[in-house]
Formats: structure tokens, C-alpha cells, sequence
């Protein structure tokens, strides 16, 4: 916390929102996932940033505001932190980036994309809703580990609302995988 | 809190809805530790997550227009909001209340509500209302994964052999002439739809529902379980103007169900230690 008025830096400050590691994926950071909307910084050294949750029920939010407001307070000249949550433009899995998708691999977690890419022009709805037919089940994965295509899902539910399980037929060994949004 | 009794049209409409997921949410929280299979009692969890949350959201919405500012608690406002009020001021439909009974009623209620939704939300993410539109975008998403599970169940007990569509059969006609209850008219919803906020009338949502369900159910070889009130004429749904003469959930009516037994428990906490922080 500083005293002069130092205005803060501002690619400092959006370099300290985009390290925040997920509280419950640690690997990979709030930047990685592309939950990062918009940062502003004032001549008080007054930051407003905005994130865009991946899915809205996230118990994870209040955490991460809470990291934010903790990291960026630790740059030369922040007076004050607010943190907003936002959802326009829909956070979309296309918005991970291609480190956070090496992370999510190292880590176990198949990223999403693969057989079903596509980016939607931002503000969009951008996936059709099911609503009778078509499923996301067709959606293949390859295995974290092993690389194979040879998954299945196994449950549309997973351990945070955010991932779901698979199993790899090649290697044998259960997975998860980031939802598609 | 009688405040909340007498409210304007957007917030009976966001109460409506909110009031839905809240009290669905606490329904399908019921299974969590004693569903069937591992995976149900994951996804009921998560489901049951998933609509509080969007309860909170929508409720938010309230919270905000009270609040343009941003100077109160706006957290402080959502929980009064969603635990604060006396039951004849939620606005949900009866259906959402009802106790999961058995796991194929559970289902049955699931996919015919999750489709009402999912019909809901598809409307109001043209709403001229930007908050509402960008929250029912967003949901959209989401719930394409309850819609899934929905589908999903429903196509397993289907055709799973005499006892379970038997079953599943039994949990809809218990359950279908309550959903159509999702779609009773909204407090002064001629003013909703001329503003935009509500971009189609309840009555043109039923419509939508019927045209996904109706041919599901008779694919399925249960159209007799769409309640008898329904007609097709020609090729279209109709369901008599009068079916709604009477107010039901969305102007707090409510059963014992929830007057007794959901919301004694829902709010309890929230009674003993009002205005606490969680």
C-alpha cells in the first residue's frame, strides 16, 4: 500500500490480476482461463477490474476476489481495488489460452476445444441450445495423459461445476475435462 | 419484509424466476447423499449448485435497481431477498415445491421444468432490458448441461422396459398439469412485453414448451400423460385462456408443501440470525 501518489503502472496492475491462480485449479491463473474483461486504473490509484466468471454458481468467486483485490494491492501506488463480475460478454471456453490449455493438461484436466472449435463473435449466444437431439457427449477429448481419442465421458458432473469425467479406453485411467461453454 | 408483497412488474418477473431456481435448487439438494448411483447424487448436487446460484444472480438484479449507485450491501440485499421474505411473497411456480417424492418423479419434474427454462431464458436473452438479457445469455449456456441430464433420463426410463416407463409415465402425469403453472401469466405482463423487458407473453412460452415436449412424449409412447386441459387444434397447442382464471405461485399462492416444509427449513437459518454474513 503505498502513500505518494504514485500513479500505478498499469500493465504492473493487469500483470497482478492476470497471475491470480484459480483457487480451485492452482495451475492455472484467472489470465490463462481468459476471465480477465477489463482493468482500469485512475490518477488516485483507484483499480477497477473486471472478471467474467465461467460458470455463474462458481463458489470460487468470492475467493478470487478476494486474491485480486490482495495482489493488486501489493503494486506501488494502488489506493483502492474494486472487482466486478460480469456476464456480457459470456466467458466462453475459447477464451482459455493455449498456455492455459498446456497447463490444464499437465495438471490432468483435458482443456476443451479439439473436434468442436469455433469462435463466436463476442456478445453472441455461442453454442445452440440442445434443446431435444444433438449433445455435447459427441464432443471427444484426448486423453491428458496418454493422448489417445479413444474417451468416453462418463458424467456430465464433476467436482466443481465447471469440469466433468472421462475415462481413456487407451491407458485406462479416468480424467477430467473442462466443460464446453 | 411485506415490502416485498407489492412489488412492480420487472421485480415480480425477476422474483418469478429467481423464485423457481431457489426452490428447485433446495428440491434436488435433497438427493445429495442418498441418490441412487454415485453420478446422480454428483449431479443432483451440482444441479441443486447451480440453481441456487442462478437464483442469486437473478435476485442480484433486484438488488442493483434498488441500488444504482452501489453504496448498500448488495449481498446483504440478495440474502434478504432469498431467505428474508414470508412465503406468500415468493412467486415461484407449486411444481418447483413439490418433494422429490420418488427418483422418477424427481426426473420427471427435472426435464419438464429444466425445458421450461431453458424456453425462458432462450426469450428473455432478447430482452430490452441489457441486465436480464446478458444474465439469461449467460444461464444459457449452463443449463444446456441440466437439459442434457434431463434428456438423458428421460430417454433412459423411456425405454428402459415396462416397470420403468411405468414409472416415469406415473412421474409425469403428476407432474405435468402443475409445469404448465411455470407459464401462468406474470403480474401486469402486458406491460412487461409493450416494454420489452419480457420479449414474448407466458402464454406463446407455453406454446414454444408444448411444440419440444408433445412430440417427445408421443415419440416416447406417453403422449397420454399430457394433461387433458391441452389441445392440439390443427397444429397448434392451445391450452384454454381460463386454465389461469384462478392465481397460483407467481401471485404467492403456495401449498403446505412449501409453506410448512420447504420454507420453514430453507429460511430457518436466516430467521435465527438475520442480517448475518455467510
Amino acid at each position: 500500500m503505498s502513500h505518494v501518489a504514485t500513479v500505478p503502472d498499469l500493465a504492473a496492475v493487469e500483470a497482478a490480476v492476470a497471475g491470480v491462480p484459480d483457487p480451485e485449479l492452482p495451475p492455472v491463473t484467472l489470465g490463462m482461463l481468459g476471465m480477465v474483461h477489463d482493468v482500469r486504473v485512475d490518477d488516485d490509484g483507484r483499480v477497477a477490474v473486471e472478471l467474467l466468471p465461467t460458470f455463474s454458481g462458481c463458489p470460487a468467486t468470492e475467493m478470487m476476489e478476494r486474491d485480486v483485490v490482495s495482489a493488486v494491492s501489493e503494486v506501488e501506488g494502488v489506493a483502492a481495488v474494486a472487482v466486478r463480475f460480469r456476464f456480457d460478454p459470456p466467458w466462453t471456453a475459447t477464451r482459455i489460452t493455449p498456455e492455459g490449455h498446456a497447463r490444464l493438461r499437465e495438471f490432468g484436466i483435458a482443456p476443451p476445444g479439439g473436434a468442436v472449435p469455433g469462435v463466436a463473435p463476442a456478445g453472441r449466444r455461442t453454442l445452440p441450445l440442445a434443446l431435444a437431439g444433438s449433445s455435447p457427449e459427441s464432443t471427444v477429448r484426448h486423453c491428458p495423459y496418454c493422448g489417445s481419442d479413444r474417451t468416453e465421458r462418463e458424467s456430465a458432473f464433476g467436482p466443481t461445476p465447471c469440469r466433468d469425467i472421462r475415462f481413456c479406453h487407451a491407458c485406462q485411467q479416468p480424467f477430467e475435462a473442462f466443460k464446453d461453454l | 419484509m411485506n415490502e416485498y408483497l407489492t412489488v412492480d412488474p420487472r421485480t415480480a418477473m425477476l422474483l418469478a424466476i429467481a423464485d423457481d431456481e431457489l426452490v428447485t435448487g433446495h428440491r434436488h439438494g435433497h438427493w445429495t447423499g442418498v441418490a441412487p448411483s454415485l453420478e446422480e447424487d454428483l449431479a443432483f448436487s451440482t444441479i441443486s449448485q447451480d440453481e441456487i446460484n442462478h437464483a442469486d444472480v437473478w435476485y442480484s438484479l433486484i438488488a442493483s435497481a434498488r441500488d444504482p449507485e452501489g453504496t448498500g450491501d448488495a449481498r446483504r440485499t440478495v440474502d434478504e431477498l432469498g431467505l428474508g421474505r414470508p412465503p406468500e411473497a415468493y412467486r415461484h411456480a407449486v411444481l418447483c415445491e413439490r418433494p422429490p417424492r420418488d427418483f422418477a418423479y424427481t426426473l420427471a419434474r427435472h426435464w419438464a421444468y429444466d425445458h421450461a427454462d431453458a424456453v425462458r431464458l432462450a426469450v428473455l436473452a432478447d430482452s430490452k432490458d441489457a441486465e436480464i438479457a446478458a444474465v439469461a445469455t449467460k444461464l444459457l449456456h449452463e443449463e444446456r448441461y441440466h437439459l442434457e441430464h434431463a434428456d438423458h433420463w428421460f430417454r433412459r426410463l423411456a425405454h428402459g422396459g415396462d416397470t420403468a416407463a411405468g414409472e416415469l409415465a406415473a412421474g409425469l402425469e403428476a407432474a405435468l398439469p402443475e409445469a404448465l403453472w411455470l407459464f401462468e401469466p406474470l403480474p401486469e405482463e402486458d406491460q412487461l412485453v409493450a416494454d420489452g423487458l419480457l420479449p414474448a407473453y407466458s402464454a406463446s412460452m407455453l406454446v414454444r414448451w408444448l411444440e419440444i415436449v408433445a412430440p417427445a412424449l408421443e415419440a416416447a409412447d406417453l403422449g397420454g400423460t399430457l394433461p387433458a386441459e391441452v389441445e392440439l387444434a390443427g397444429t397448434d397447442w392451445v391450452l384454454p385462456e381460463a386454465h389461469f382464471a384462478e392465481q397460483g405461485g407467481r401471485y404467492g399462492h403456495h401449498t403446505a408443501d412449501f409453506t410448512e416444509d420447504v420454507w420453514p427449513e430453507m429460511t430457518s437459518l436466516y430467521r435465527a440470525h438475520p442480517g448475518a454474513s455467510w
